[in-house]
Order: C-alpha cells, then structure tokens, then sequence
C-alpha cells in the first residue's frame, strides 16, 4: 500500500499544474481514486454522508454482469464447437470462447476510453465510472462473429453521439451501449442479422445458424414445434445453450443478475417487473388473437420470455438510470411499454426479428416525456406552497 | 392522540444514544449569545464592549424588527464582541460576574451589590396571573415576549423566520423533539415543568385555535400523566417529528403554509418569563459521540462549547445537528436554538480499493454493503464516501424524502433559473433535512442547493 501510495505521489506532479502530461490529468486521476479511495471531510450540512458512491455503484452492476459474461464466453465456444460437429467440456468450450470474446471486450474498453479520456481532458472534468458499465454492455450484445473494427466503430458511435454530444454521463438521452449496438445494426445487418455467423476456431468461413427468433414454422406446424424441432426448446431458451448475441442467450443468467440488482437496490425492480408484466400481457393477447399459429404471435408468454435479448435488455439496458424515466409510475410505464413495443415488433413488424434494443431505444426517447407528466401531475396534488 | 402516518426518512440505527441521567454543570467562565444560529437575523448591536449587563440585559435587536431583542443570559460585562467576514456579528461574549476580580473592575462594583454573592441580577420583567390568561390582550403577551428576548422562539413556515407578530396562524405545532435524533429526551425537559408547559399552552391559544403538539414514539413511554397534553404521535425515524414534516402531513389549505412552530423547551421558557418575570437561563443539551452514553446536561444558555467537549484532537468536527445543524468551533459557544453537540470522527484516510471493500459496519441506504444483514447500531463519520459526480437521476433522493418532494429534479429547475417550476414542485416544503444530499451516490449538495434557492426566493419576497 504504501508502494503504490509513494508512485502515485511521486508521479502526480507530472500530471498536475506545470507538468508534461498534464492533459492526461483525468486518466492519473481516475487511476488514483480507483487503488486509494478518497473521502474529504463534509463542507455543508448534512454531516454525514451514506457509503454507495458511484464508483460501488457502476462496480455492482459489473458484478452483476458477471454470470452473463461467464456463460456467453462458455456459450460462444460451445457453438463454436457445435458447429464444428465437435462437444466440448466446459473449460475448453470457455477457453475457445474467451479467444472470440476477450479481444471484442478489450477494443471496446480501449477505443470507449480513448473518446471517454478525450472529452475529459478537453472539458477537464473527471471520468466517470458509468463507461465501465457501457464498456461491458456493448460488446454482450454483439454477436461473437463480428469484425473487430466494427466493435471499434459502434463504441465510438455509441459514447461520441449517444452520449457526449449531449453533455456527457447524466445527460444522455439514449442508451450509449443500445446506440452503439443500432448503429451496427442498421449499417451492417449483415454481421448484426438474425442469422449469426456463430465463431469458430481456424475456419476461413464460419457456419450460419439462425437465432430463435427469425424461426417461422412451415405450413399447418406449430411455432413452437417448429423451435423445438430447430433445438431451440424451451429449457434450451431458458438455460442458453443456443446461438445469439454473446450476453443474451441465457435467460437464467439474465435473472440472476436481475434478482442481484434489485435486491442491491442498484437497479429500480419497478422497470423489469413492469417490462415482463408488458411483455406477459402482450404476448398472452396476441396468443388469444385467432389465427398466427406459424409465427412468433402464437408462442405465449414464455417463449416470448426466454427467446432473443429481452431479458438482457430488460434487465441491465432498461435500468441505466440516466436514460430511464426519473418517476416511480413513470418506471412502470416506461417498464411495461418496453415489454409491449418488444412482442409488437417481433409480431407484427416483418422487417426486425428481434424488438427488444428498438423498444428500450424508442422508450428512452419518451422518458423525460413519462417524467414531465408525472412531475406535473405530483406538482398539482400538492397544495401550492408559494 | 391521533398517529400520523410517515413512510419515508432515515431509518438506520446509529450509535452514541445519551443516557436519561441528569448532571447539574457548574456555571462557566464565560457565556455569550450567538448570531450565527438565528436565521435571517439583522443584528443591531446595543451594548459596547466593558459594558456591564444585567441576565435580561438586550445586547442586541433585530434591524427588521427593533422590538425584537436578544438578552443577556447572565450578569457580568461584555468581554468581546466577535465580527467574522463582512463585520457580520458572530457572538457577544459576557465575562460572568462571579469570575471577575471585583477590585480590577470598577464598573461592576457600581451595578452589583457585592455583598450578596449572588450570581445573577435580573431584570425584572412585568408577570402575569396564572389564570385568566384569555382576558390578557394578544398586543401585551407579544411585547412581554419581544422585550423579554423570547418572542424569537416562536418561527414561522415556510422560511422558519421569526414569527411575524401582525400575523394570526392557522396552526401553531409545538414539537416535543429537537432537531437532532439525540436532541434532549422530552422527559428530561419536561420533568418538573408540567406546570409551566400548560400555561405555555394557554398562551399560545391565545395565538391560534389550532396548536398541535407532536412526539416521537419512543418518547411516549416515558411522558406518563402528560400524554393528554400530545395530539400527534410521529415513527420513530428521523426527521419525523420535524414540525416541517407534521405540517406537510397535516396541511389541507394553502393559507396553513404559514403556520407557526416552536419546541417545547422553549414553551417552557416563555411560562417561566411571564409567569416570574424572569428571563430563564437554564438549558438542557446532550452530547453525543460514538459507543458514548453521556449523559443530559443542564447548563446555563450560551455556555462555551469546549467545557461540555473537552479537549478533541482535529481528528473530530462538531456539529449541532448531524443533518441540518451548523458546524461549531470548540472555541465558540452554544446558540439560543441548539441543545445537542455531536462529536463525529472525520477519518480521513484513502483506503485502499475503498469502493470495493465489503463493508461490514458500513451504513448505507442501499443494500451494497454487508452491513445490511445486521440491524446493529452503526457509526457514522464526517466524510463524503466518494466525489461528486453528475446527476444520475437514480432516484434515491425521492424514494427518502419525508416530504415527498423530488430533489434533483428540483435541483435541475433550479440550475436552469426555473424558480417557478420550482416552487410548484414544491421546494418551500422542504424541511432541510438533510436526506437527499445524506443518501446521493453522486454526492451532489442537494440540501444546500435547495435551501439556497429557498433562501433567495425568500430575501426575494422580503
């Protein structure tokens, strides 16, 4: 401890006031608060202060994230393998997929942080721990076939327009993780599409496999025979053992670190609850509606649930406070239109198999709008004080 | 007794409870009455210093109102007269008699008989009869107050200003807890003032047909044969039983934001200024300091804040509120509206990996931190977990507000100059608590933006 404490002190005059590298004063900054935790004496009152920072706060949603990350690195190798016509045990089914997985992680954190580190120094304030969060979120939504310089390309897309535009951490309307992964999606949906190309070791040319929900049954099939007919079972939906987006396939994993979050009090448990109640009610109504046995409108409840990134979405996209509504109803609205928009547009929309990133994207946009109602509804029940 | 129904505050437990005992503390060298504790005040000073003064003896008035004078709590002379920045007056310090050399100080000599040895020479206020108070005319109690220097006890919403005397008040809430969760218990402070404590209540009927007096219910227990007297029992989590908070609960009409509060230590000694025609200097405090069960003290208004501390290394700030108090200097004394001192440990030490450590006696609201599978007492210091970051709209600060406002919401139309969306957010029903900024993971000062625009929005209107 006192090692690191006297680098830190030797070197912080080359980062602050006259010093060489003093454009680099975030980065030593961040560095330092990170190994020593600072905590100054209170200036105003109150006197006392509660321990969460927002250094715990970002870690615990990490945290968090780490069953997803741990079986979306198993899973990609697992496919891989598949594809190959080869079974793999987990550690080398997980070995093969952290070499798929890990460079994806590491561009993003290193071009996310070099735009991140940039926008600090010119606007020399300190860097804020939410890109730890955006850094992981990103790549588990991409699938595991994508070109690196693609991944490279939607974090800066995702941190410069999604949310440095607009002022920086707090201040974003969208998403920046969900921005980053639309834009990819929309300018080349050939690596983003239904049909991933799932990663395998030394081929030139990967193996296409379609994800649960770009599945339409054959004639007089039912959708659901159909999905248990492609392997994608409902226990499969549910544990993951199928191809998709590093993060989402695994449904079980999604609501372990759900329950983390909620019981953490990190996350507003009014959102998720309030999306799968929307995605539930939904699902069920188009499932009374007469007719669609051969597509997605007839698969219930909990296909809907357990297929494609809703739980994902839902649980660790839909949360970030930043862009979700500030306003206790305003998170079960904006919860369970998400879950409505999501079955809405893998119903009714041909165009995208999959509903969950447009309708977290769309609802963010109508957050402060949810806000704005509920604040002036709350302001005229209250007897005016003025 | 009607229960009123509160959800939100801060519910952890916390060490450094004072203990119910009593000990009487000898009278201190010096006293002095404080500006720096009176809200909004405009001091206008009427002694000099060397003068002596007489315990009633007004040191200084109030430049909006010149009725509204602030008396000398002992007999001695005016040793100094503290200014801080801007020669704004900071306190009034008052040598007591018995401690001077009578033979270097001849101007005593004049005004004390030196034989008696007593220690205090009272102005003799006009009293009133203990019943019949209802003949009295409402003009006489308020000049008896304001000349007594008890009229400020009385504070008026939404600013908590000295009362206006030209104003009648829908609602007048005497709450039986200070500011502070340690405060004084209200049996110490009622024991024995029975009496007293009902005639202050007939006096203010004088004021206002509608007088509400509130208790925390921990307190109840111990207020046997005086429960009668409480109409209200608040929970037992702070800040409760803030008479801010009870009037948000109990408020229907717009006309009711200006009501009246008062504590009921100082309902106590109004009674005893018009019933003996005394000004009364006795005051009970507590002093509170972590794994400490100190005991209640009585000691004389404006005693010096290191007698009742002791000698503190800088390693501790003390404050006289943890959440909404003012901190003091060891070297200053206690003010006319302070009856706690909490000593809190500043340990400011950069832990290593600190944002990540499990936390097993750490208190937090959130469940991040082991500690949140105890429910044992825990220890707070004075420092700030962490830097200040931007708004993260996590809410935390709305889900602890008692009177449901949401603070960074407000915080933002505050920032943006939008003072009228901020007032129908309702910003002047803010008790300054102390929560929001209490709870903030990004540490943004949210009471002090708050309280700021309240206050400027107030001098505004002024």
């Amino acid at each position: 401890m006192n090692f690191l404490k006297k680098i830190l002190d030797s070197s912080e005059k080359h980062f602050t006031g006259s010093g060489k590298l003093k454009g680099l004063e975030p980065v030593f900054d961040a560095i330092k608060t990170v190994v020593f935790f600072p905590s100054p004496k209170n200036q105003y009152i109150p006197f006392v202060r509660d321990n969460l920072d927002l250094k715990r706060f970002m870690t615990f949603v990490l945290i968090s994230l780490l069953p997803v990350l741990i079986f979306g690195i198993y899973n990609t190798g697992l496919q891989a393998g598949l594809a190959q016509g080869e079974s793999l045990v987990f550690i080398q089914a997980f070995l093969l997929g952290s070499r798929t997985v890990l460079p994806i992680i590491l561009v993003t954190y290193g071009v996310g942080l070099f735009w991140e580190i940039l926008f600090a120094s010119l606007r020399k304030h300190k860097i804020s721990e939410g890109f730890l969060v955006t850094g992981l979120l990103f790549p588990l939504t991409l699938p595991a076939t994508i070109p690196l310089w693609q991944v490279a390309l939607g974090i800066s897309f995702g941190v410069v327009i999604g949310k440095e535009v607009f002022g920086g951490t707090g201040r974003n309307i969208l998403n920046p993780a969900l921005t980053g992964r639309a834009f990819l999606y929309f300018s080349y949906p050939v690596s983003m599409s239904g049909d991933v190309w799932i990663a395998a070791k030394n081929t030139v040319d990967g193996i296409s496999g379609a994800t649960a929900l770009s599945i339409l049954a054959l004639d007089g099939e039912k959708i659901t025979t159909a999905l248990s007919n492609s392997g994608f079972t409902l226990s499969n939906l549910f544990f993951g053992f199928i191809p998709g987006s590093i993060g989402e396939t695994s449904a079980l994993c999604c609501i372990l670190g759900a329950s983390f979050l909620i019981i953490t009090k990190i996350a507003n448990f009014r959102i998720i609850i309030g999306g799968i109640l929307g995605l539930i009610v939904t699902s069920i109504i188009f499932y009374l509606i007469p007719g669609g046995s051969d597509s997605w409108m007839d698969a219930g409840p909990l296909y809907h649930l357990c297929a494609g990134g809703f739980l994902f979405g839902i649980s660790f996209m839909a949360t970030d406070p930043v862009s979700a509504p500030g306003t206790n109803p305003g998170r079960w609205i904006y919860g369970f239109l998400i879950g409505f928009l999501t079955v809405t547009i893998r119903v009714v929309n041909p165009a995208f198999v999959e509903g969950t990133m447009l309708a977290i994207l769309f609802m963010n946009v109508f957050a402060s709008l949810l806000d704005h109602i509920i604040i002036k509804n709350n302001a005229s029940k209250r007897i005016p004080n003025v | 007794m009607e229960n009123i129904k509160i959800l939100k505050g801060f519910k952890t437990r916390i060490t450094g409870m004072p203990d119910l005992s009593v000990i009487q503390m000898p009278d201190p060298e010096t006293i002095a009455v404080s500006a720096l504790d009176i809200p909004y005040i405009r001091p206008k000073l009427l002694v000099k210093e060397n003068d002596s003064v007489k315990t009633g003896t007004p040191l200084f008035c109030d430049k909006r109102n010149k009725c509204i004078s602030y008396v000398s709590p002992a007999t001695g002379i005016v040793k100094k007269i503290v200014f801080g920045d801007r020669r704004r007056l900071q306190e009034v310090v008052i040598a007591l008699y018995k401690n001077i050399d009578k033979n270097l100080d001849k101007n005593l000599d004049k005004t004390l008989d030196k034989n008696s040895g007593k220690t205090d020479d009272f102005i003799q206020f006009e009293t009133l009869p203990e019943t019949d108070v209802e003949k009295i005319p409402r003009s006489k109690i308020i000049n008896l107050l304001q000349q007594g220097g008890l009229w400020q006890c009385l504070r008026e919403f939404p600013s908590r200003d000295t009362a206006d005397e030209n104003h009648a008040p829908p609602m007048i809430i005497v709450s039986l807890n200070g500011n502070d969760l340690f405060s004084p218990h209200p049996k110490v402070i009622i024991e024995n003032e029975t009496s007293f404590f009902e005639f202050g209540l007939k006096i203010l009927k004088q004021f206002s047909n509608r007088i509400i007096v509130t208790s925390r219910k921990s307190s109840l227990d111990m207020l046997n044969g005086f429960k009668d007297h409480i109409t209200h029992a608040v929970p037992d989590f702070y800040p409760s039983w803030d008479p801010a908070v009870v009037l948000y609960q109990l408020k229907k009409t717009r006309e009711e934001n200006r009501s009246w509060c008062i504590t009921a230590e100082h309902l106590i000694l109004i009674a005893k200024l018009l019933l003996t025609g005394r000004y009364p200097v006795k005051r009970v405090v507590t002093v509170t300091r972590k794994n400490d069960k100190k005991p209640h003290l009585i000691i004389r208004q404006g005693a010096p804040v290191q007698g009742l501390v002791g000698h503190l290394s800088d390693k501790y700030i003390i404050t006289t509120g943890r959440f909404n108090g003012r901190l003091v200097d060891p070297k200053s004394h206690m003010g006319f509206f302070e009856n706690t001192l909490n000593i809190i440990p500043d340990n400011h030490k950069e832990e290593l990996f600190g944002f990540i450590q499990p936390g097993l006696s750490k208190s937090s609201v959130s469940r991040t931190f082991l500690s949140c599978l105890s429910n044992s007492p825990k220890d707070l210091d004075a420092n700030t977990h962490g830097e200040e970051r931007a708004c993260i709209n996590c809410g935390y600060c709305t889900s602890i507000c008692p009177v449901d406002l949401a603070p960074n919401f407000i915080m933002k139309a505050l920032f943006s100059d939008d003072i009228e969306d901020a007032l129908s957010y309702g910003l002047l029903d803010c008790c300054r608590c102390g929560l929001c900024s209490y709870t903030c993971p990004s540490k943004i000062e949210l009471t002090k933006i708050l309280s700021d625009g309240m206050e400027a929005h107030y001098k505004d209107k002024e």
